[in-house]
């Protein structure tokens, strides 16, 4: 409500952040990963004088160049370009108190952009030593970017002092900090076999060199597995209480959760049988299949970190509705509609006859037609709900939620929806304007449905 | 519906550096990304005509410049987020309210940049020898520079209409549903969007011919005398004539045809009409290097070319800065943002980024050093 609403229908815009930080992470920890692979096996192979191994990583630093330079940088780009369109607040918050952690970060960027490219392009060119230096330096700036990176990302999961002293330091090691860097170094070292493991074998027909790529990469597979396993449990520990009970409540979440263990647990077993103890498994069959598990997983997991947080974006400072959690008191004494800048202007342009003195006479919106009151619902609707609800079709919509709810119980959710639903955010406006919602909510709510027997009435 | 009325409050953390410190790096990255751009953004374009309808060395410098264009993309997009990263802190509340109005537009240049730059790989790779430029490569290469320019159009729209507030109202009521926005308005309507954005191309024109002198200056030593010394110097000057020309044309259109008085008063006024007027002339003097350099090309008077045109880009920078402060003022002014400065993490950022510097310059000296030499063991 500080900045006009992007309605996005059926989808809902913060579903468009999903999918391209999804399709976004599963590139960007094979950059970290990718890079420390390609430094040490490197260096192993200039070591041994492995000339055939050298040749199959300089295809695979092609690769990796394909995919991360290109695909990672951008959809990374890609990120702050959907955040600031569909949570400009949030983003606005973050940027403020972090914008040095980004500056930081892109210096290492800088480096990863720099030596990715001089690691390939001067392939064979440089010397072994500096070559391997190269790549190493790839190698501790992609790493770097990640604890960088993750520092702001766990905030936005608990801010841990920082709401208090505002401090960038309070907030960068936040009590998330840790587990989150473990998980995530973990998943680095995970994902990037996997890619490895994929790569390998189309790529590579001698059947003594495909043994040798699995059984090596196997190790920093199993030991990401298990730096996944510590980080995750840390995660969970050290979770705010009503991520926890998001967690135990949601049943979304509880099939989601079963699902990445289902899935970590079959990675590392593939891994351990397969790469670790027989590298001779390793077929592009065997290869997609561990791939495909990898990425589902992960996805998945990216998809419950990002869904705990309800009904924040930033825990305890920033609402999912663009709304800041300190602000919530005086929006409800105020107004939403006189306080939000776009709906004020709006209402001003569209209702001047409810303007008194400037300001919006809430007793007057009730006072309107009903076709105007539904409108004004409507808009309400916009900006507070459509975040996570579509109206009556598409991405958890209103309509289908409610769909056979009485008057009393519509009206209910409008007036306390953190009250129905603990990670529903409060209703940040007048008595007034939540009948104006109410009103909204009882036309798209379809009736209970028909046919259904519960037993004849006595 | 009035504009002042449509921006929201200011952030109550503050702005976390002074005002002058955050411009600085804002300014120096887009000085940084407009280098690589313009060579994707107008030398994209001229090398497929090149390839089309060049001759001999026209083809040559096309292949030149498109083998290495993965890299210049990379440069440009990595030098963009600086610029974008500090627009944020000290812009946010005029940027995001501009993008959200054209959401759609905005949230595609993703998926055409990501095209765009894969299409470049696809044609680079047909350069390579013992492969071809085949029919699917070429129209890659095409599909590109079309994408490049209409990501450049997206970015006039989005920054012109950053500081059109005027325009605003009228753009949520025509693209607006229940009092939220489609995602789906333009800033056609406003009078600067077109000679801004073809002001820029001309400006990238510049660029593209200032580098092809560069190129042959210092890149291009294993290519015969007559491309070098003869040919690249001589095609270099005429593209430049032709995007400086067409910079005169329409940035004459931009500042005489759609600032406003007030603006103009300011800009042409003392001191900052030494400004203006250096940054309208500074082309000018480039074009005389390279008229005298024409038959000279070599590492010395490429490096002169290179930083003169760095400077003509560096002037074209602080003017459009100051022009969009003065644009924004009647509505907003961005320097009053009170400053809660973060001192720890911004000592920490100048010391990583001397560092940061210090690797680059370690690498950039060890690829000089082995430029030229014959192959090592290991490839």
């Amino acid at each position: 409500m500080h900045y006009p609403w992007w309605y996005v229908p059926f989808l809902n815009a913060p579903m468009l952040i999903a999918a391209i930080a999804v399709l976004h992470v599963l590139v960007s920890h094979y950059a970290v990963g990718g890079g420390l692979f390609l430094a040490v096996e490197t260096s192993f192979a200039y070591k041994t004088k492995n000339t055939n191994y050298l040749a199959y990583l300089r295809q695979h630093a092609w690769f990796f160049i394909l995919i991360t330079v290109v695909y990672g940088a951008i959809t990374g780009v890609g990120i702050w370009w959907t955040i600031g369109l569909a949570s400009p607040l949030a983003t606005e918050t973050l940027i403020h108190a972090f914008v040095f952690g980004w500056a930081m970060e892109y210096v290492f960027f800088v480096l990863e952009v720099v030596s990715a490219f001089i690691f390939y392009y001067y392939w064979g060119r440089l010397d072994s030593k500096t070559h391997t230096a190269i790549g190493w330096i790839y190698a501790g700036a992609a790493w770097i970017s990640l604890v960088l990176i993750t520092g702001i990302t766990a905030f936005m999961l608990h801010p841990g002092s920082w709401p208090e002293s505002k401090n960038f330091w309070a907030g960068f090691f936040n009590p998330q900090f840790v587990p989150q860097v473990l998980s995530r170094t973990g998943g680095s070292f995970l994902l990037a076999s996997l890619y490895v493991y994929l790569h390998a074998a189309f790529k590579v027909k001698d059947p003594a060199m495909r043994d040798m790529i699995a059984a090596r990469s196997a190790r920093p597979a199993l030991l990401g597995s298990i730096l996944i396993v510590l980080g995750g449990v840390g995660w969970f520990l050290f979770l705010p209480e009503s991520a926890k009970a998001a967690l135990a409540a949601a049943s979304t979440l509880n099939i989601m959760m079963a699902i990445i263990f289902a899935l970590t647990i079959g990675v590392f077993l593939l891994l351990y049988f397969g790469p670790y103890k027989n590298p001779g498994w390793l077929t592009p069959g065997f290869a997609i299949v561990l791939f495909v598990m990898g990425l589902s997983a992960f996805s998945t997991g990216e998809f419950v970190r990002e869904a705990v947080r309800k009904p924040f974006i930033l825990y305890n400072v920033v609402l999912g509705n663009q709304v800041l959690a300190e602000e919530v008191p005086a929006l409800k004494a105020n107004g939403y509609l006189e306080s939000g800048n776009w709906l004020r202007a709006h209402v001003a342009a569209r209702f001047p006859q409810t303007l008194e003195d400037g300001k919006i006479n809430e007793a007057k919106l009730l006072e309107l037609p009903r076709e105007n009151q539904l409108e004004l619902g409507e808009m309400l609707f916009q900006y507070a709900c459509n975040n996570c609800h579509a109206t009556k079709n598409g991405m958890s919509a209103a309509s289908h939620l409610m769909r056979g709810w009485t008057v009393a119980m519509i009206r209910t959710v409008s007036r306390e929806p953190e009250k129905m639903h603990f990670f529903m955010p409060p209703w940040a406006g007048t008595p007034e304007e939540s009948e104006l919602l109410t009103q909204y909510l009882i036309s798209i709510a379809p009736a209970h449905p028909a046919g259904m027997y519960f037993g004849e009435e006595q | 519906m009035t504009p002042t009325d449509l921006i929201g409050p200011a952030s109550s953390l503050g702005s976390p550096a002074p005002y002058w410190f955050l411009v600085f790096f804002k300014v120096l990255g887009f000085i940084l990304h407009m280098i690589p751009m313009s060579l994707w953004y107008a030398g994209i374009l001229l090398a497929l005509l090149l390839r089309w309808r060049g001759g001999e060395f026209g083809r040559l410098w096309s292949a030149r410049l498109m083998k290495q264009m993965p890299l210049w993309v990379a440069l440009g997009v990595n030098f963009g987020i600086v610029p974008l990263l500090f627009t944020q802190v000290s812009y946010y509340q005029v940027f995001y309210p501009a993008t959200i109005l054209m959401a759609w537009f905005w949230f595609s240049v993703i998926l055409l940049l990501t095209l765009a730059y894969y299409g470049v790989y696809i044609y680079a790779y047909g350069l390579k020898e013992g492969q071809t430029l085949t029919p699917f490569r070429r129209v890659a290469g095409w599909i590109s520079a079309i994408f490049f320019i209409a990501i450049g159009f997206l970015f006039s729209n989005a920054f012109s209409l950053m500081t059109n507030l005027g325009g605003w109202p009228a753009l949520a009521e025509k693209t607006g549903y229940a009092g939220a926005v489609f995602g789906t308005a333009l800033n056609t309507a406003d009078a600067t969007l077109w000679p801004r954005w073809l002001m820029f191309f001309g400006l990238a024109l510049t660029t593209t011919g200032a580098y092809a002198f560069v190129d042959a200056g210092v890149f291009a030593r294993k290519e015969s005398d007559a491309y070098r010394r003869t040919w690249a110097g001589s095609f270099a000057l005429k593209i430049y004539t032709l995007g400086m020309l067409w910079f005169a044309f329409f940035g004459s259109w931009y500042v005489f045809g759609t600032w406003p008085t007030e603006i103009r008063l300011v800009m042409f006024a003392m001191p900052l009409g030494i400004l203006t007027v250096l940054t309208g002339v500074s082309p000018g003097l480039v074009w005389v290097c390279l008229w005298l350099f024409r038959k000279s090309v070599g590492k010395g008077t490429a490096l002169l070319v290179a930083l003169a045109q760095f400077v003509v880009l560096a002037l074209n920078a602080v003017s459009r800065q100051i022009v969009q402060n003065l644009e924004l003022k009647k509505f907003l002014d961005i320097t009053a943002e009170p400053v809660k400065i973060q001192l720890s993490p911004i000592i920490l950022f100048l010391l990583l980024f001397v560092f940061g510097v210090a690797v680059v310059v370690w690498m950039v000296r060890k690829i000089i050093a082995v430029e030229g030499k014959p192959a090592a063991a290991g490839s």
